[in-house]
């Protein structure tokens, strides 16, 4: 069977069929679809203080979504930052078993800020009010294109090779990455990607590599799971 | 001990939150809340992902509303108001074979009900007031069914056959919301074992031979009563050898 990898997910208000505003635990298809594509079977994780799940999977994705609540970083929340409490548990208590039991962790664009704030770093709450520039969220639904640098010898290096291209959306970003390393970095100097060599696999990158559907990092999710002590082969 | 993990079958189709306007794997949370009540673990699984392997890192299985299913798998023509939803019929059909094959722990819910009977080898009524002559199982009279929230959801009583394992679990009556327009006509491999008294549409649909196969018409997740979902979480915990949690719900 194919590895089962996890993906957090939101928990909304959501309108389609005849169904308006209902709470609804959802994540975009991009995701699965990425996972599927990189060999993996993904199931997706509705927040909840149970952890015990992670002995049933092989690998856990940490998706994209509203703001880390600051409090977790020891900050006061800013005018712009919108959190979702429930979800930030939840996900804080699933990072933290996933590091403690060295199960692969993928974090995307939010998952990679929650690594950062599991492994005791803090995040910038606006970037425009840091870096004076939008280029990070371009405009709603638009994302930011440029080329990240990677440090030679890192995971990330290794995976992206030669094409550096990132597609970023994201009004937040990482100020202190604690214990982590940061191992990539936008032209404005802002870290795009951290790792934890420590560990077998924790990649957090701040770009959205699901909507390309990237092999390079979900593969190698996927590959890293594959090879877990959890994996019931 | 771990919870039991639950598998749930979900929506991928276009869906508006926040400013977003995308395809998206998802569920109401009424159902995953309803699981996780009952001392289990619910996680999703998507149909943009075909493939019963996922089954074997469960303890159960929901099967959930829905739209309808294509009538073809029945060899049916399809009736003006079926709705139906290929990929996730495909994905779903997958699922119950290989599920009902391993005998994993399943409970179906709605569609879910109805995706056991065609397995089954069974058939539906694709479009109940041309049968009954009413809406009351879609609606509460005289409100609009595509409109229909929980406090709009039709209610009927319920009757239960004697000796079956939904009576065991319910008893002989009960009332429940409703909110469908198809029906189990034949549960083929499948025994029916709950009616609407009012027009005898097949409301609960059971396999005693396996360690827990019920399909229920109504909407228990709606519901504070959730003994059918608490059933289901037990059954699973004792197949796979763990302690149930206490019963929170």
């Amino acid at each position: 069977m194919r590895p089962i990898i996890g993906i957090t997910t939101y928990v909304e208000a959501a309108t389609w069929g005849v169904w308006r505003d209902l709470p609804t635990t959802l994540i975009p298809h991009d995701y699965t679809a990425a996972v599927t594509q990189a060999g993996g079977r993904p199931v997706l994780i509705p927040p909840h203080d149970d952890t015990d799940v992670l002995e049933m999977l092989d690998g856990l994705v940490l998706a994209g979504g509203p703001d880390v609540s600051p409090e977790l970083y020891g900050a006061e929340p800013g005018p712009l930052t919108v959190t979702r409490p429930d979800r930030d548990r939840a996900e804080m208590l699933l990072a933290r078993r996933a590091l403690d039991m060295d199960v692969p962790v993928l974090g995307v664009c939010r998952g990679m800020q929650l690594l950062v704030v599991a492994a005791d770093g803090s995040l910038h709450q606006h970037l425009p009010d840091v870096l004076g520039h939008e280029k990070h969220r371009p405009a709603p639904g638009v994302y930011g294109e440029h080329d990240a640098s990677f440090v030679p010898g890192s995971r990330i290096a290794g995976l992206m090779g030669d094409d550096l291209a990132i597609r970023c959306f994201h009004h937040q970003g990482v100020a202190d990455a604690g214990k982590l390393t940061v191992t990539g970095r936008a032209e404005d100097g802002l870290a795009e990607a951290v790792e934890d060599p420590g560990h077998r696999f924790v990649l957090g990158v701040q770009w959205h590599p699901e909507v390309v559907r990237d092999e390079r990092l979900f593969g190698a999710l996927v590959t890293a799971a594959k090879a877990s002590p959890t994996a019931r082969q | 001990m771990r919870r039991p993990l639950i598998g749930m079958t979900s929506y991928a189709q276009q869906v508006k939150y926040n400013s977003n306007d995308l395809v998206a794997g998802m569920l109401p949370m009424t159902y995953v809340r309803a699981v996780h009540a009952v001392g289990g673990r619910a996680v999703l699984i998507t149909p943009d992902d075909p493939g019963a392997d996922v089954l074997e890192s469960l303890d159960g299985i929901v099967f959930c509303g829905g739209n309808d299913i294509d009538p073809a798998y029945w060899g049916a023509e399809r009736h003006p108001e079926t709705e139906i939803d290929k990929e996730r019929d495909e994905s779903e059909i997958l699922l119950m074979r290989a599920a009902l094959e391993a005998d994993l722990p399943l409970l179906g819910v709605c569609r879910g009900m109805q995706v056991m009977a065609v397995v089954g080898g069974g058939s539906l009524h694709q479009h109940l007031p041309d049968l009954v002559g009413h809406d009351r199982h879609r609606a509460a009279a005289g409100t609009d069914p595509l409109a229909a929230d929980a406090s709009a959801y039709g209610r009927h009583d319920l009757i239960i056959e004697p000796g079956s394992i939904a009576h065991g679990l319910l008893g002989s009556h009960a009332t429940v919301n409703s909110f469908h327009h198809q029906a189990v006509d034949d549960p083929g491999s499948f025994i029916a074992t709950g009616w609407c008294p009012d027009d005898q549409v097949i409301e609960i649909i059971e396999d005693p031979s396996h360690t827990y196969a019920l399909g229920v018409q109504w909407h228990p997740e709606r519901t504070n009563d959730l003994r059918v979902f608490a059933a289901l979480v037990e059954a699973a915990a004792k197949r796979s050898g763990l302690q149930p949690q206490a019963f929170a719900a």
